[in-house]
């Protein structure tokens, strides 16, 4: 199985470009995300963009699935800070989810054939981004990460200690719209490449895989980063493999996902033998202050 | 810290009422805490206690009276006043290091793109001093006790170098070398001037850590020199009279 050679043709290149981006965009966001658990938002906005996804494509077609996902992500990423912060409330936010969303495959099915486009949605299309596409998907990264960047003090208090951070004169409020926001630029820009099902494993897997090998933000940031670019790469080999060397057909955005959750399950028996280690050795420190 | 006038008092009160929207949860609350002066806030759980200190950080709103922080509203003195939440409030999990707890009291002064400059390491280092933690700098906040954990918060507020400094409940749960630790540290905060304000249930704390109390439950009870104020009556009518013992000269407040 060779790393390299897929990547000659293109089309593969630029799906690797576009993965690899993706990869430490959903690192670097998916470590905010699992320090302020925001798992469940950023499925729900995963959900709440779709309907713009659908307005998008049918406005202005393969071009619009951008544009219509960002103003529902940025509209929604508001919507959600308010009803998290006044309402809290579960019952109000799945009723706001599967509302757009309904909306969403209302808004599709009145296209015939509409089903492969449903597809394309739900699962993604990473072979066939243009670069035109993938310009856009290195935009929104380079814009995230910067803003994330520069609020890194802000947003570790108020991970650590939400009223201390109020204490201290942090706006919480704007500061939880900015992580909102960032959230959902980050699945607008992953929703073409791997679908609205599988977007929630690339915020989700490579932070929590980080966080299993380390107790280190220093060291969970880029490892997550790594982690994820490392599955987009690794996914895209698999499923390339498969299909020119034994004709599987391997869904690339599924395959680079499962890829990920076995990355994530290679980390986790790795953290059980640090832990492990780590246990024998104040175990030996202890005997030997005896 | 020098060029203060020495007239300004760090903390009044001043018949200060706050209520969750239609419920009023304390009433004509009144003092005045100078600098390096320590006040302990007394009184039963759901007291009004937290609600209390958080007025005077400007997150809830006061109704009725007037609250004045270092001579102007809670909201302008941010800067300058710091907070100490229960260590148990916190996540144990989190991945952070006692240093970057610390260094958290440092944020205030630093500018936002800015590394942490070697003055901040070394007021951080300083902080730790203080609360007898040097040691444990590098660790996994996590992964040590409660009461080091309450005095890595303390420690996280002294590098704050705040004027008035509240604490909620700092000694719930903390075993006898934290206490003495974190008691010995907000003597060195009060000799430096800081005024301090500590909400607790123990009796026996606030006659060791603070020289005023205040006495509230719903309505205040009283509020001066420690000695005059915590009298068998008025801790009777604060308590509603519940489960009060005396022996000697203690009071002993069973937990209501």
């Amino acid at each position: 199985m060779s790393l390299i050679e897929p990547f000659q043709t293109p089309f593969m290149a630029r799906a690797l470009a576009e993965l690899i981006i993706l990869g430490v965009l959903g690192g670097t966001v998916g470590v905010v995300v699992l320090l302020r658990r925001l798992a469940f938002l950023s499925d729900a906005l995963s959900h709440t963009i779709f309907p713009g996804v659908v307005a998008g494509y049918l406005l202005a077609g393969e071009d619009g699935v951008f544009w219509g996902a960002l103003a529902a992500g940025i509209a929604t990423a508001a919507l959600l800070t308010l009803l998290t912060r006044r309402v809290a409330q579960d019952a109000a936010l799945a009723l706001l989810l599967t509302t757009l969303f309904a909306a969403g495959v209302v808004l599709v099915s009145r296209r015939s054939g509409y089903a492969s486009d449903l597809t394309a949605f739900l699962f993604g299309r990473v072979l066939t981004v243009t670069p035109e596409q993938l310009w856009q998907t290195a935009a929104v990264a380079a814009v995230v990460i910067a803003l994330l960047a520069a609020l890194r003090r802000p947003l570790l208090l108020r991970a650590f200690d939400p009223v201390g951070a109020e204490a201290a004169g942090v706006r919480v409020g704007l500061l939880d719209l900015v992580v909102n926001v960032a959230v959902a630029l980050t699945v607008v820009a992953a929703v073409r490449a791997v679908g609205m099902v599988l977007v929630i494993a690339l915020l989700i897997v490579p932070a929590a895989a980080a966080r299993v090998l380390s107790d280190r933000l220093t060291v969970i940031v880029p490892l997550a980063c790594l982690i994820g670019a490392a599955g987009g790469w690794l996914g895209l080999v698999v499923s390339w493999e498969a299909s020119i060397g034994y004709g599987l057909r391997l869904a690339s955005g599924g395959t680079v996902v499962l890829v990920l959750v076995a990355m994530y399950g290679l980390a986790q028996a790795a953290g059980l033998v640090r832990r492990r280690v780590r246990l024998g050795r104040a175990r030996t420190g202890l005997e030997a202050v005896q | 810290m020098t060029e203060r006038p020495p007239s300004t008092p760090a903390l009044i009160l001043d018949r200060v009422s706050v209520a969750y929207g239609d419920v009023p949860v304390l009433e004509d609350v009144t003092g005045t805490v100078n600098p390096g002066e320590s006040v302990a806030l007394i009184g039963p759980n759901g007291a009004g206690k937290s609600t209390l200190i958080k007025a005077v950080l400007g997150m809830v709103p006061v109704v009725r009276g007037r609250i004045e922080v270092l001579g102007g509203p809670p909201a302008q003195a941010r800067r300058h006043v710091a907070y100490v939440p229960q260590a148990d409030t916190l996540d144990p999990d989190f991945p952070i290091s006692v240093e970057q707890v610390v260094l958290m009291g440092r944020y205030r002064w630093m500018g936002r793109f800015r590394r942490a400059s070697r003055a901040d390491r070394e007021e951080v280092a300083a902080a730790l001093e203080a609360v007898g933690l040097a040691d444990r700098a590098r660790d996994r906040f996590g992964t040590l006790s409660g009461g080091q954990r309450q005095r890595v918060l303390l420690a996280r507020a002294i590098a704050a170098r705040p004027r008035l400094l509240l604490l909620d409940e700092p000694f719930n749960g903390v075993d006898a070398v934290s206490q003495h630790a974190l008691l010995e540290a907000l003597a060195g905060l009060k000799a430096q001037g800081t005024a301090v304000v500590v909400s607790t249930h123990d009796l026996a704390i606030a006659h060791l850590a603070c020289e005023e109390v205040c006495l509230i439950n719903r309505h205040q009870f009283g509020f001066g020199p420690t000695g005059e104020v915590l009298t068998p009556e008025r801790l009777r009518a604060t308590y509603g009279g519940r489960a009060l013992e005396l022996r000697g000269d203690r009071v002993i407040v069973g937990q209501t």
